[in-house]
């Protein structure tokens, strides 16, 4: 499965990419793909399969997801954010 | 140099209240044990006692601040009369080593509301102000013209302020410093105060304490400043501990917890909160902006000077400043200036919001409601309900023109002025269906359609539509709801959201710090422990937290509050977002969720305590 993936915040600078795509049939298939595609984001975002504290993954726009065996279809969304808000 | 002096100086040590002389506690660790009052009319101040049980079951901040003003009266009060009182409340942290915790609170009865306000800021005040000697300054009373109200080692004294008259809240800090000493910290309004605008601002160092309209009852008893120096510190229980233990947090708040803040700023959350469809954008009737990419801080910074700085006494730096392009300075810019004086007004050029909130900053304006207000304008206009065609959304030249006019007071400027409740009272034609505004304060920049437990702490807040006293956000941005179905299950994460909040503002540390905690209540119990000598545990400021919230509560209900205040404009509770029809919330939904966590708070089901 490819998805496109959106960056925002500090994942996005870390990236140094808006949008991306990656492959996988779950969320920790992509995290890992991601880690793998842009070192700098794991060292902050990413943990193996999992995202770091601090972090959260939404599908979509809709539902924020962080079980690393949530399954996804090809053509996905994800969206990788900052856990907080405030300001 | 000033030094006339319109009062007879009074010196706190001289003019103790006969009942509070026995009472006073300095060898409690963390506290002076005691309040300077200070009567504006007459000049006349004094000292009076704070004992321990009420220092522990309230602890600073907004907790002690709520507190003194039930027992001030000052619930029943018209908060611009000279009767009404303004507290600046400091806590048992200020002055520690820990981080973000040089903060104090500064609570009154709102004049925009007509609730309970308090409103926080950190600055070298705090510092200063509990150097003095003193766990709060308490004013009453109005100073006879307008005034610099001085407070140091010599005692209390009241200056002319004539040459202030007028000045910028950073021009009368910077004269103030310069006339005085650089070692006194102020507390200043701008133009904003002075005229009473209700959504006006007190500023200390352009730090603000910003939300609800302080500034206005600060100028309504004709003080232009405060300024304050000392030198007395309180003693901590545990001193090697306490520096132990703020090394770690410290370190702690250089990682990953606080990244965001240090490295982007607040105003990050805009292109997220865009992708969401939570931006809240031409007075809330849309949930996106089509500009938001070139508003982003990320763009904003490509063609300008980007600097970062902190507040005083705190390691985590989150303030991000821009430079103006016509060289004029530069402007901190935080996601509520951001989305206030831009999405929300239709602006979409990042040097009409810089301008705008540097404008904001300078005549001592809260910039939530002044956008949220100029907001509401410009939709009337749009509806021919207000004839000023010149105001339109998406004109940056109407945003800088109205921001002007709410300082200097037309017949529209003293509309505006008046915040987006009373403005549509006097508009009428059912205006109040889409006036921004819970209670009287203006909503942040958080749809609450789209965050349905933030819907939830808007509704309920104390003193009204407010991301700061909730932080139910997190729970929409999280597994635990559907933040576009919420149900009430999710009022209990509401009431803990708040609970925390109360906690942070009564200690006081900074709410940037919340995820570098594991355990908050159990962490926080043993800060307060090694301050004060307390041996208190998370249950007991657990409970803490909850009668701080239901002092508010008890405030407002003195004030005047009914149940059917709580509640959000109209219009949201009937109209779906259209850029996502999923964030709709009906009033039976709203009212489901209000009603359990009223319960969830041991109230009655409507609210009553």
């Amino acid at each position: 499965m490819q998805v496109v993936v959106e960056l925002f915040g500090i994942a996005r600078a870390r990236a140094g990419v808006a949008r991306t795509t990656a492959v996988g049939d779950c969320l920790g298939d992509v995290l890992a793909d991601l880690a793998a595609q842009f070192p700098p984001l794991a060292e902050s975002c990413i943990a193996g399969r999992t995202l770091r504290p601090g972090f959260l993954a939404n599908l979509g726009g809709q539902r924020f997801v962080t079980a690393p065996d949530t399954p996804l279809a090809d053509g996905d969304t994800v969206l990788l954010l900052p856990l907080d808000a405030g300001g | 140099m000033i030094s006339a002096r319109t009062v007879p100086a009074t010196s706190p040590s001289q003019q103790r209240t006969t009942d509070s002389i026995h009472l006073m506690n300095s060898s409690l660790p963390g506290y002076h044990g005691c309040l300077l009052r200070i009567d504006l009319t007459t000049g006349v101040s004094g000292q009076v006692a704070l004992d321990e049980t009420l220092l522990r079951s309230t602890i600073g901040g907004s907790g002690l601040g709520v507190e003194l003003l039930l027992r001030a009266g000052a619930a029943e009060c018209d908060p611009l009369s000279s009767d009404a009182s303004i507290a600046f409340v400091f806590s048992p942290l200020v002055g520690s080593p820990l981080t973000t915790s040089a903060k104090f609170a500064v609570v009154s009865k709102s004049p925009l509301t007509g609730r309970i306000n308090d409103s926080l800021a950190s600055s070298g005040f705090a510092l200063a102000g509990k150097k003095t000697g003193h766990d709060a300054l308490v004013l009453t009373g109005r100073a006879p013209r307008l005034s610099i109200l001085v407070i140091d080692e010599g005692g209390v004294r009241l200056e002319s302020a004539e040459a202030y008259r007028g000045l910028s809240t950073r021009e009368t800090e910077r004269r103030l410093r310069e006339n005085l000493g650089s070692e006194f910290q102020t507390a200043t309004v701008g133009l904003a105060g002075e005229r009473q605008v209700l959504f006006a601002t007190i500023s200390h160092d352009g730090r603000h304490a910003g939300r609800g309209g302080s500034g206005a009852v600060l100028g309504s008893k004709n003080i232009k400043a405060i300024a304050v120096r000392g030198s007395v510190r309180p003693h901590w229980a545990e001193p090697a501990a306490l520096v132990e233990l703020a090394r770690k947090f410290s370190e702690k708040s250089f990682g990953p917890a606080t990244a965001k803040y240090r490295e982007l700023g607040t105003a990050s959350n805009l292109l997220t909160f865009n992708r969401l469809h939570v931006l809240p954008t031409r007075n809330f009737q849309q949930g996106s902006f089509a500009g938001a990419e070139a508003i982003s801080p990320e763009q904003i910074s490509v063609a300008r000077e980007r600097t970062r700085s902190s507040c005083m006494a705190c390691t985590i730096g989150c303030e991000h400043l821009y430079g103006l392009q016509n060289g004029t300075g530069s402007v901190r810019l935080e996601y509520e200036n951001l989305f206030a004086l831009g999405p929300l007004c239709g602006i979409d050029d990042p040097e009409v919001i810089l301008a705008a909130s540097r404008l904001c900053d300078d005549l001592g304006l809260d910039t939530i409601s002044a956008g949220g207000t100029i907001a509401f304008a410009m939709e009337c206009v749009e509806r021919g309900l207000l004839d000023e065609p010149w105001l339109k959304f998406g004109d940056g030249a109407s945003l800088l023109r109205s921001l002007d006019l709410i300082a200097t007071g037309d017949r529209l400027g003293q509309l505006l002025a008046q915040g987006s409740r009373r403005m549509a009272h006097a508009i009428g034609h059912d205006s109040i269906d889409f006036a921004p505004q819970v209670k009287g304060l203006e909503i942040p920049g958080y749809d609450p359609r789209g965050l349905q437990t933030m819907a939830l702490g808007f509704a309920v807040g104390s003193r009204g539509a407010d991301h700061n006293r909730s932080g139910a956000y997190e729970v929409d941005f999280s597994t635990a709801v559907d933040r576009c179905n919420v149900g009430p299950e999710s009022a209990h994460l509401a009431v803990e959201t708040e609970d925390k909040a109360a906690l942070m503002d009564s200690l006081i540390l900074c709410k940037f710090l919340r995820g570098v905690f594991t355990d908050f209540f159990s962490e926080s119990a043993e800060i307060l422990r090694l301050v004060t000598g307390w041996e208190v545990t998370a249950n007991e400021l657990r409970q803490t937290a909850g009668r701080i919230v239901t002092n508010k509560k008890r405030f407002n209900i003195r004030a005047g509050w009914t149940p059917d205040e709580d509640t959000l404009p109209p219009r949201m509770l009937r109209q779906a977002l259209p850029d996502d029809p999923r964030a709709a919330l009906s009033k039976e939904s709203l009212g489901g969720l209000i009603r359990a966590y009223n319960l969830a708070r041991g109230w009655s089901a409507e609210g009553w305590i």
